[in-house]
């Protein structure tokens, strides 16, 4: 399979199966398009080329067919197996949050549950679960998530204390990441971050009006001006450190480019905007309808970004940093997140879940940390819906780039772990032929 | 070649003994939301390269 496209006025075609990518011509595009039919020199597109323009570009096509990096057959799959192996854990330290954020999939932080914060006691044998589950896994990732994981910050740095003493005696490496709104956010915190986390993701959605309309306190107040302040002194402090600023765009700022530009124009250099994931009722949700305008958004955040990395305004925006020149085997293109099988969520109550997503979800408990209770059947049945089990994304062209999708998107909008939420699916497919049209002008492979 | 440029070539890894899961969870790294595998690294690459600069 070759996808052939047009971004920021150039054509550019991708070998599926081998991940070649190829700068081209508008001819050479044609004729890659047409499949193997038979070409007619006096029709349209093709009569206004020479003939020996068209045998050249045709000469060249099949120069790289016999290099097997163009129309390369799809091969035989290293079909993942589950081997019970755990690696990553989604630490759901607080069922409390200073915000209300208006599109919330946890209601407000609580997850339909009390609000409360995880115990000591159960963040520790949350640890304790992952080493025990890891087997000879050197990386090991715990995420500090919510609700809002700051409102139970000393748990968060009793766990690492306690699983940075266990990391000798194991041989294992935790990456803490932690996933904050940074409204309570204060210089301890941030000098802790930067000693000890990994990765910092701070939600900013954009513009002060943008944000505002969306992310109020818990009394209903504006949350954007503390925010703002307290991401930028993190900013400062945090160096060359891995962190994000992630936005959410809904229906209300399908103009998102805007505020990707404005969180840049702030001081951040490490950005994300995520579409929003809404029942197709909410005010806030996004429709197959938005999707041509949302793309075309991607587009124009493209040609800036360009221009931007040429100036003191450099900055990364997450999904154009797809790496075409090597990224991850087959093997993780296949499984992707790992959801519900190397990547699990664990509530306050120790209850585990596949992901963040299904905290709460009764269907869905695997087990409990703090009991040692563990259900292998769901973590099997996530194992198994990998890449190679959904067709629709098996005949897709961007399958390699996100491996299927979401697996709580498609349980929470398709009803079927196998079945692609398609509204992200356009859009991924559009931030992939950006990420590399843009690798392809700035030449940086 | 003069209407086609290669930009990268081959670079989905098939080779048996991949898949060893140290690199990180695509859902952790920053969005929550998202599925995108492929700005992920290679693990192994990156060890690789730490020694062969070190060398």
């Amino acid at each position: 399979m070759v996808h052939t496209f047009k971004c920021l006025d150039r054509f550019f075609a991708l070998d599926v199966e081998s991940g070649s990518v190829f700068e081209i011509d508008e001819l050479t595009k044609e004729l890659i398009d047409l499949q193997g039919a038979p070409l007619d020199n006096a029709k349209e597109p093709f009569s206004c080329y020479s003939k020996k323009e068209i045998e050249d570009a045709q000469g060249e096509i099949q120069e790289l067919i016999d290099q097997k990096i163009l129309f390369t057959p799809e091969g035989k799959h290293n079909e993942p197996k589950y081997n019970g192996i755990v690696k990553a854990l989604c630490l759901n330290i607080s069922h409390n949050c200073s915000l209300r954020c208006e599109y919330c999939f946890a209601d407000g932080g609580s997850y339909n549950d009390k609000r409360r914060n995880m115990d000591k006691s159960v963040a520790f044998a949350a640890i304790d679960f992952l080493i025990a589950r890891s087997g000879s896994r050197r990386n090991l990732e715990v995420d500090f998530f919510g609700g809002e994981p700051l409102l139970n910050i000393d748990v968060v740095k009793a766990t690492v204390e306690y699983a940075r003493n266990k990391e000798k005696q194991f041989n294992k490496n935790f990456r803490f990441t932690i996933t904050t709104n940074a409204y309570k956010l204060d210089d301890d915190d941030i000098d802790f971050f930067n000693r000890e986390m990994y990765n910092v993701v701070l939600s900013i959605d954009g513009r002060k009006e943008v944000h505002n309309r969306v992310r109020k306190t818990a009394n209903g107040e504006d949350s954007f001006d503390i925010i703002l302040n307290n991401a930028r002194r993190f900013r400062e402090k945090r160096g060359d450190k891995q962190y994000y600023i992630r936005g959410t765009f809904t229906a209300l700022n399908k103009d998102f480019s805007i505020d990707a530009l404005y969180l840049n124009d702030m001081g951040f250099d490490q950005i994300s905007l995520e579409p929003v994931v809404l029942p197709s009722s909410h005010r806030l949700a996004i429709h197959e309808e938005d999707v041509p305008e949302l793309v075309e958004q991607y587009e124009i955040l493209a040609r800036e970004y360009i221009e931007r990395r040429k100036t003191d305004k450099w900055f990364n925006f997450f999904h154009f940093m797809i790496d075409i020149a090597g990224g991850p085997c087959e093997t993780k293109r296949l499984v992707g997140c790992g959801a519900g099988n190397e990547y699990l969520a664990v509530a306050p109550n120790g209850n585990i879940y596949p992901c963040h997503q299904f905290d709460g979800k009764s269907d869905y408990i695997i087990g409990n940390v703090v009991s040692g209770e563990f259900d292998d059947t769901l973590p099997k049945k996530f194992a198994c819906a990998n890449l190679t089990t959904k067709p629709e994304c098996l005949k897709c062209w961007a399958k390699y780039y996100c491996s299927g999708g979401c697996a709580a998107n498609s349980v929470n909008f398709c009803g079927d772990i196998n079945k692609p939420y398609t509204i992200t699916c356009a859009l991924m497919k559009k931030r992939v032929e950006c990420a590399i049209a843009i690798k392809a002008i700035e030449g940086n492979l | 070649m003069k209407h086609i440029k290669v930009i990268a070539k081959s670079t989905i890894c098939r080779e048996q003994g991949t898949g060893c899961g140290e690199c990180q969870s695509s859902c952790q790294s920053a969005c929550k939301t998202s599925c995108t595998v492929g700005n992920q690294s290679c693990e192994q690459k990156k060890i690789n390269n730490v020694f062969k600069e070190s060398k």
